[in-house]
């Protein structure tokens, strides 16, 4: 994730309450934090596996830690797949138009576009 | 005889009287509270069958009132509240008109007790709905919204058609449960079908939703995907097919939700998911999987009317659903982030959110009657579910990389629907029992034991480090300005490239058939005027000793032969 991007200077003071309380967010190493905790969260669950009697249908089910290589290698799986398929049918945002809602801008007069500066 | 209040009706008078109050609160007032008389009308409503008379010598029922449809009534009108809420300040009198009418419809359908008054509501939802994409008013919404018309309505003509074969097999024209296999069963399987999104009849949905308006798209979201799920509930309970048509939906749209970059689109594919779980459901037909649609319904009008509130709430502040040009609006648009964080915990199926308690319904039946193979895919669709509207869909227009868009918060009353929704989702996901009593079947099923808890919170949080893994690694695909190529590609390109192509063939064919025989003509003429033209040999004035001498020859020949 890059953060070169440009961006204004934005004033606390003119932030709702809960932004200003979740501008913390804003240090990459709280980030890291949060990516740490998940980590311990992991593991912490696998651990579970061995803490409980599972109730199962299937043998599979009990082999311990089962759910979570399913739903890891799974949502792997899938986002590369997807990832390959976009190679296929991508196609310009213009490619339907001007039949496609797609490259249009939305109408100025349905939107109220204010700003915190506002 | 009509011995109880259409609810429907209600919805048609406040449409029609609602042009006539002033624009503006009073007329916002007055349009939600609609659906909150509703509410009270169906819950006060008798079980049985009311409202029925006959017409040209067919009897209609207005009203079966059942538990079946009474659930979907009463979050039907629920939603209208809920979607009229977050519309507060839309002052355009069509699409205040028409969303009630919509709604109307909808809420018509479900209590009608035969094909005939089914059918009318049905292209009613349709003709009323499109109005919330030309809302738009733009062209690409026009085409967009004429696209979707012909889909709609084509869904309701195979009904009809299906409605009068039924007619002349069995004389009857009732909506009860059906067995597939006349052609009649099969039309109004396939009109069922259009407007519940199976794989290849599923294109108008993520074509039109994102291009309805911002408070349009919340309303479409609800209805007409819904009612299908209920005609079928009702018509197709048990039929096997079903189960591999479902399994198919939950899993052929996540692929395109991954790599979607408007969010409107995104969250579209994932409703298109969501009613493959139902329609799994359905085609298992058990109580409890009946049970596990319905409420997994109920629990996903409410979901996914949030996500498309919050996501429409940023385009409403921004101009943009795109997720290429959104990122780090969690500052100043807090509160929608929450609701869109409570919006994607409860279609990921997160313990103490909705759909926790629903979705496991169906997959605990897909795997007591032996479904395994099904019941693995619904899990991965699962995971599916999580990673486009779980984590894609708040990730990248609240955090991710800072867009630079400072939009202020949304406005008080989308707020409020959204505060509205998103407690209904909690509520539901901590409490499911008062839903589970609306159920038609007695629900014998405790969604929280430690199984259940341990093994989804191992699910989802493999899933987050999945995709954190491949964020941290580049592997996860950017967000890129595109469109992807879907099975509408053979009607919108594919069939007219076809049609230009038959065309110019024709034309050639037709072009060279003319040629040539204006070619032949003119060979004809020209031959005719070498011949007896004013030059011609033929037309050329003989002497009349060269007559003679001809003569002569023809004469001598023809004596010649008589010696012969």
């Amino acid at each position: 994730m890059s953060t070169e991007m440009k961006t204004p200077e934005t004033d606390p003071a003119k932030l709702p309450w809960l932004g200003r309380k979740l501008l913390w967010l804003d240090n990459m190493k709280n980030v890291d934090r949060i990516i740490y905790a998940l980590f311990v969260l992991c593991a912490g669950l696998i651990a579970a596996d061995f803490m409980y009697s599972k109730k199962s249908y299937l043998a599979i089910e009990d082999i311990p830690g089962f759910y979570a290589a399913y739903g890891f290698f799974m949502s792997a799986a899938l986002i590369i797949f997807a990832r390959v398929m976009r190679v296929f049918l991508k196609r310009d945002e213009t490619y339907y138009s001007p039949k496609d809602v797609e490259s249009e801008a939305y109408p100025e007069d349905q939107l109220s576009r204010e700003t915190i500066n506002d | 005889m009509i011995d109880l209040f259409p609810p429907f009706l209600l919805f048609v008078a406040g449409a029609a009287l609602l042009p006539f109050i002033p624009n503006g609160h009073p007329r916002a007032l007055a349009a939600a509270s609609v659906p909150v008389i509703s509410v009270y009308l169906i819950w006060m409503m008798p079980e049985g069958m009311h409202g029925q008379f006959t017409l040209v010598g067919q009897e209609l029922t207005l009203l079966r009132v059942d538990k079946l449809s009474t659930i979907f009534g009463l979050i039907f009108s629920l939603a209208a509240f809920l979607g009229l809420i977050f519309a507060w300040y839309v002052r355009d009198t069509i699409q205040q008109t028409m969303s009630l009418l919509y709604a109307g419809t909808a809420i018509g359908a479900v209590f009608a007790g035969d094909l005939i008054s089914l059918f009318i509501f049905w292209e009613g939802t349709a003709i009323a709905s499109v109005f919330l994409i030309w809302a738009r008013r733009t062209e690409g919404a026009y085409w967009t919204g004429m696209r979707y018309l012909i889909v709609q309505v084509g869904s309701g003509v195979i009904l009809l058609a299906g409605m009068v074969l039924q007619y002349n097999e069995t004389g009857s024209m009732a909506f009860e449960a059906m067995t597939l296999g006349s052609p009649a069963t099969w039309a109004i399987f396939i009109a069922f079908g259009v407007k519940c999104a199976f794989p290849l009849l599923h294109n108008w949905m993520p074509d039109a939703y994102p291009a309805a308006t911002v408070t349009g798209t919340v309303i479409l979201s609800v209805f007409t995907t819904k009612l299908a799920i209920y005609a079928l509930a009702r018509g197709f309970a048990g039929t096997e097919i079903l189960i591999y048509i479902g399994a198919t939906m939950a899993i052929f749209p996540v692929f395109y939700a991954v790599i979607e970059n408007d969010l409107r689109r995104v969250l579209t594919y994932s409703l298109n998911q969501q009613l493959g779980f139902m329609v799994v459901g359905i085609g298992v037909g058990t109580e409890l999987a009946l049970n596990g649609t319905i409420a997994h319904a109920f629990a996903s009008i409410l979901y996914q009317a949030l996500l498309f509130m919050s996501i429409g709430a940023v385009l409403f502040r921004t101009g943009t659903a795109k997720a290429s040009e959104l990122g780090g609006l969690y500052k100043t648009m807090p509160l929608t982030m929450v609701f869109c964080v409570i919006g994607a915990a409860s279609i990921s199926s997160f313990p103490l959110f909705s759909g926790f308690v629903s979705k496991s319904l169906i997959l605990s039946a897909s795997m007591q009657e032996g479904y395994y193979i099904v019941w693995g895919i619904l899990l991965f669709a699962s995971a599916g579910a999580f990673i486009h509207s779980g984590i894609k869909v708040p990730f990248f227009a609240f955090f991710a990389q800072d867009s630079g868009l400072r939009p202020k918060e949304a406005p008080w009353n989308m707020l409020l629907a959204m505060g509205l929704t998103a407690s209904l989702c909690i509520a539901i996901g901590v409490y499911p029992y008062p839903l589970y009593a609306l159920l038609p079947y007695d629900v014998d099923y405790v969604p929280y034991t430690t199984t259940h808890v341990v093994t989804q919170l191992q699910l989802l949080f493999f899933y987050m480090l999945a995709f954190v893994v491949l964020m941290k690694t580049g592997i996860y695909p950017p967000e890129l300005k595109s469109v992807n190529l879907d099975f509408d590609w053979t009607y919108r390109k594919l069939g007219p490239a076809i049609i230009r192509s038959v065309r110019s063939l024709i034309q050639a064919v037709w072009g060279a058939l003319i040629g040539a025989s204006l070619r032949g003509l003119n060979f004809g003429v020209a031959t005719l005027e070498r011949a007896h033209g004013t030059e011609g040999p033929l037309a050329r004035a003989w002497p009349t000793g060269s007559m003679v001498l001809w003569i002569a020859v023809l004469l001598g020949g023809v004596l010649l032969l008589n010696y012969m």
